[in-house]
């Protein structure tokens, strides 16, 4: 059956200070109603100061990252959306003609771009209403119906956070950051638009649930009628939000006290200098340019500080070499320590150090590992974790007399590698490693273990 | 003659008339008169402490500001910090400001005293004074009869002597329409030179925050006390101070143009026309050079403002959902509040778009075409201010007669240039107000032809 | 009450009739939207307000709330769509 998924992804711009008002944002750090103002709470007669420049900037950033053409040269006006509903003070929203439009991400097409700003936060069941979310600056991304499934749909999400995250200009996803209205459809029913989705997994779930509702009443021959609903997140189930679904006519106009925008070429060629690659170029060029494997890259650029830290150390040392340090150890350290790239304090030159070592084998990668991690807990250079941790590599001296007593006490091992039965080195190797400490390389334990017992 | 502003300001600042002895002769003035002209809906209960603090200052000798110890009413439109701003509504009618207009504070700045509230229309609807919850506003000047609207209260408050200054608001002629029923000095400055942060919205794109005063001196010290940039808003002309009062030496009128245009005597009764007539012979007695103007669609302007204002109202409107505070607005609110709001619903749809405001829009733009070329010819335009005289209070009248009051001060509210009003006369017994309208930022020259016709009695 | 509406409803429109009438003949224009012509103001991010002033904000705002609770929320209504259901 033919599904369209689309969505409208409303995202906070990080600023200090509010869309048109100079409150704080830190929304959730406060009681109700404290980060507020006459003019984020609609007193009578508060007027908007003019636009935050950061969040204009950071909307046109993002278009241009996604790939988007930026509406230069034409007159841009902040506009009043009408509509009754506890969260808005004023009874109109904020938002802007799109700025940008034409762009697509893992080939989604991208609509348009607009600049908004945030409600209030009303809780419908209970009946309050705290402002200080109210003014807080968004960026709205609407994109085409071309997803297929709610799979494609959550794979198009996570990717389009990526990219957010990528300007460094968004408020990172924790606590209704991101939200989106989902509109989905299937073949021979009306479009169904969910509002209330506040994460990633809320879109796919809400999707998943509409997919199944829908399919049942067409099934059925009931038809599914155009209609908006709301994603209840505690119930994982959509419900009518409306009863009356003509389109709803928001009355726009243009905020007589706001002045548009017109967005020379200048400003924007300004904006694009400064803008961070986008992940999914970022991802390409690492490829070509370092020759390292696509799924080596995709973890690479899956944050920007990683990628940042990879081209670095990268420069120091063998590429392909720090890929595959990115790709395991480094991001399983990460993973274990429930690290983001951001948070890592090691310098570039110190992980270089340590992967120089590696490749020359003074330390072999299990070591490397121990003092990776030991890296990431406390920075310092390699050489003095190494000190610290005793690590240093075995002579060979010392290994060859080991690797005879291992021989000499698991005969029945070394019989059951010579008529074939390959896993016996490994069995042989662990307790020569074992017997070292972990300080000699395995890979050169297995070599001389077959150089002794000869070959099968 | 009573005494002029700048004399009484200078007894204050000499330590001759204390600053509270100024506001307890006017609470005396509002506490005899009021109940009968109800100019004012609520009184400011800190004003003579806050006159006690500036006579403080006078006495250590400290600097004081311009307006030290000048009693001064403001319109229930703009926001006063503690003060009701009811916008005389039901739907305001217990909302206490918790913030000071940025006028308010420009004000204070300068040691104002702010001496209450003035009833208005509600919500700045009307021409009359008479829409009002708070009850209508007598004319002090011609008891009886309208004071005009909709800053009828700072108009009637002023003609009364009951205060010193005013400040009032016009979007649509509700400085200059009242001022001129009163027989009292207005002016509406240029679009953009007050801020308007903390001006409760009627249309966003033409209100204006100006003074009213008894005298032309004391609407230049007023103006210049709340004019110039902020940074608390978007919609601002970038201009500094100016020094109005300084501008007032320049007496002559030498060399100035001031242009006329037949359009004025079409629309309005010949009556009032005589006695502006009158007064444009003495602007060509005092040296100005006259000069004849075309405005060929200027009342074309009246419907398209009433158009743009209802949309503009109906969008300012929605925030009096009575949840934050205050009440729903339609479900308290009066005939004529209504009326434009529903007008605004209406003409906003989407599909109506197109026919109704933007067309609007576009008439907007003929209109400010037309007067921004005059004033290429002139330095200033004068003619009436309201074409009809003031019809006695409580008299029915329809919409469509309320909206012709203001056929001739809503052009400059649509071009966003400046307009002040000064006494010319009386037409049986009522007075009839000379409007001086100027090109954008050219109050010194409304002001300055102003002054000349006040001193020439 | 119906009776009212209607005729402030009737009466709204005849200013629009006007309109169309007195516009009848005229060209089509650039529409005026602002008294001022300007575009791209805008105000840098920075430091937020002084947390004194909001303080104060706070405490007359939620003095003139119709209904609040003792967190300082603002107490209105349940939504319409959950209370249909």
């Amino acid at each position: 059956m033919n599904i369209k998924i689309g969505f409208e992804v409303h995202q906070q711009i990080a600023t200090r200070r509010k869309m048109y008002c100079n409150c704080p944002t830190n929304y959730q750090d406060v009681p109700p109603n404290t980060n507020v103002c006459p003019i984020c709470t609609g007193m009578p007669g508060a007027k908007p100061l003019p636009p935050n420049q950061r969040a204009v900037e950071a909307a046109v950033e993002i278009a241009l990252m996604l790939g988007c053409r930026v509406y230069t040269n034409q007159t841009i006006y902040i506009q009043r959306k009408h509509y009754d509903y506890p969260d808005l003070p004023s009874g109109y929203q904020r938002t802007s003609l799109p700025l940008a439009g034409g762009g697509s991400l893992l080939g989604v097409r991208i609509r348009e771009i607009h600049l908004e700003e945030d409600p209030g936060q009303y809780d419908p069941l209970g009946g309050n209403v705290d402002y200080n979310r109210s003014g807080i600056p968004l960026v709205e991304i609407v994109t085409e119906p071309d997803m297929k499934s709610p799979e494609e749909a959550r794979n198009f999400l996570r990717a389009l956070v990526r990219v957010l995250e990528y300007t460094g200009k968004v408020r990172p996803e924790a606590g209704g950051a991101m939200r989106a209205d989902v509109n989905i459809s299937l073949e021979g029913g009306g479009r169904v638009e969910v509002k209330n989705v506040n994460s990633i997994k809320g879109a796919y779930r809400a999707l998943r649930y509409e997919v199944i509702r829908q399919r049942e009443k067409l099934k059925r021959g009931l038809g599914v009628e155009r209609e908006t609903r709301a994603f209840l997140e505690s119930q994982m189930v959509t419900v009518p939000m409306r009863v009356k679904e003509t389109e709803e006519d928001y009355r726009y106009i243009p905020d007589p006290d706001i002045f548009p925008l017109i967005l020379d070429e200048g400003w924007v060629e300004k904006i694009r200098e400064r803008m961070a690659e986008p992940p999914h170029l970022r991802e390409s060029r690492l490829i070509s340019e370092y020759k390292i494997t696509r799924a080596a890259a995709e973890v690479i650029v899956s944050e920007r500080e990683l990628a940042d830290l990879y081209e670095a150390v990268a420069r120091e040392v063998d590429p392909k070499l720090v890929a595959i340090w990115f790709r395991t150890r480094l991001k399983k350290v990460l993973n274990y320590m429930k690290l983001r790239a951001a948070d890592i304090k090691f310098t570039p030159a110190q992980l270089a150090g340590l992967l120089r070592m590696v490749r020359d084998r003074q330390l072999t990668p299990e070591q490397g590992e121990l003092v990776l991690r030991e890296l990431a807990k406390h920075p310092a250079e390699p050489e003095k974790i190494i000190a610290r941790l005793g690590l240093f590599p075995i002579k060979r001296e010392e290994l060859l007399p080991i690797i005879a007593r291992v021989i000499e006490e698991n005969q029945k091992a070394v019989e059951d590698y010579r008529s074939g039965k390959e896993e016996a080195i490994n069995f042989l190797t662990g307790k020569v490693l074992q017997l070292t400490g972990r300080r000699a390389d395995p890979r050169e334990i297995t070599r001389l273990l077959i150089e002794k017992i000869g070959k099968k | 003659m009573a005494e002029g502003t700048l004399a009484k300001l200078a007894r204050i600042r000499g330590g001759e008339l204390s600053a509270a002895e100024n506001v307890a002769s006017a609470l005396e003035r509002i506490q005899e008169l009021d109940r009968r002209i109800n100019s004012f809906i609520e009184l400011n209960p800190n004003a003579l402490a806050e006159a006690e603090a500036v006579d403080r200052k006078i006495k250590r000798g400290e600097r004081v500001g311009k307006l030290a110890g000048l009693t001064i009413g403001i319109k229930s439109n703009i926001n006063v910090a503690g003060l009701r701003a009811t916008c005389a509504s039901r739907t305001l009618q217990n909302y206490v400001s918790p913030y000071d207009a940025e006028v308010i504070k420009r004000i204070r700045a300068e040691d104002g005293i702010i001496i209450g509230m003035n009833n208005m229309d509600e919500f700045a609807c009307g021409s009359s004074g008479e829409t009002s919850a708070f009850g209508p506003t007598d004319n002090p000047a011609a008891p009886g009869h309208i004071p005009g609207g909709s800053s009828s209260g700072g108009a009637a408050a002023i003609a009364a002597r009951l205060c010193d200054l005013c400040l009032g608001t016009d979007t649509g002629g509700s400085i200059r329409n009242p001022a001129s029923h009163c027989g009292i000095v207005g002016l509406k400055p240029t679009y953009g030179l007050v801020p308007r942060q903390g001006l409760i919205d009627l249309g966003m794109s033409l209100d204006q925050i100006g003074p009213l005063s008894a005298d032309v001196a004391g609407t230049a010290l007023l103006l210049e006390t709340i004019a110039g940039r902020s940074d608390n808003e978007c919609i601002m002309l970038k201009v500094d101070r100016v020094n109005y009062s300084e501008l007032l030496r320049e007496k002559s009128l030498k060399g100035m143009r001031i242009g006329i245009s037949e359009k004025f005597s079409e629309l309005t009764d010949p009556a009032i026309m005589k006695v502006i007539d009158g007064q444009i012979e003495k602007l060509r007695d005092l040296g100005a050079e006259i000069v004849e103007v075309d405005l060929p669609n200027l009342e074309r302007g009246l419907s398209a403002y009433y158009l743009i204002v209802s949309v503009e109202f109906f969008s300012g409107t929605r925030k009096f959902d009575g949840r934050k505070y205050g009440r729903r607005i339609e479900d308290v609110c009066g005939e004529e509040v209504l009326r434009r709001i529903l007008r605004g619903r209406y003409i906003s749809q989407k599909e109506y778009r197109g026919k109704f405001y933007q067309r609007a829009l576009q008439v907007r733009t003929l209109v400010r075409r037309e007067l921004l070329a005059a004033f290429e010819r002139v330095d200033v335009i004068v003619g009436p201010t309201v074409p009809k005289l003031p019809h006695r209070l409580g008299t029915k009248i329809t919409p469509m007669e309320m909206y012709a009051y203001d056929y001739l001060t809503v052009p400059a509210n649509l071009a966003g240039i400046c307009a002040g009003v000064v006494n010319a006369g009386r037409v049986n017994g009522i007075p009839v107000g000379l409007q001086v309208q100027g090109r954008v930022l050219g109050e010194p020259e409304v002001l300055r032809v102003m002054q000349a016709l006040e001193a020439a009695g | 009450m119906g009776e009212r509406l209607r005729e402030i409803e009737r009466s709204a429109e005849e200013i629009i009739q006007t309109f169309l009438k007195s516009t009848e003949n005229l060209p089509e224009m650039k529409e005026t939207y602002y008294s001022l012509e300007a575009y791209n103001v805008v105000r840098p991010d920075g430091e937020p307000s002084p947390e004194e002033e909001r303080r104060k904000f706070r405490e007359r705002f939620i003095s003139i709330m119709p209904r609040s609770d003792e967190k300082g929320n603002l107490r209105v209504e349940v939504a319409a769509w959950l209370k249909e259901r």
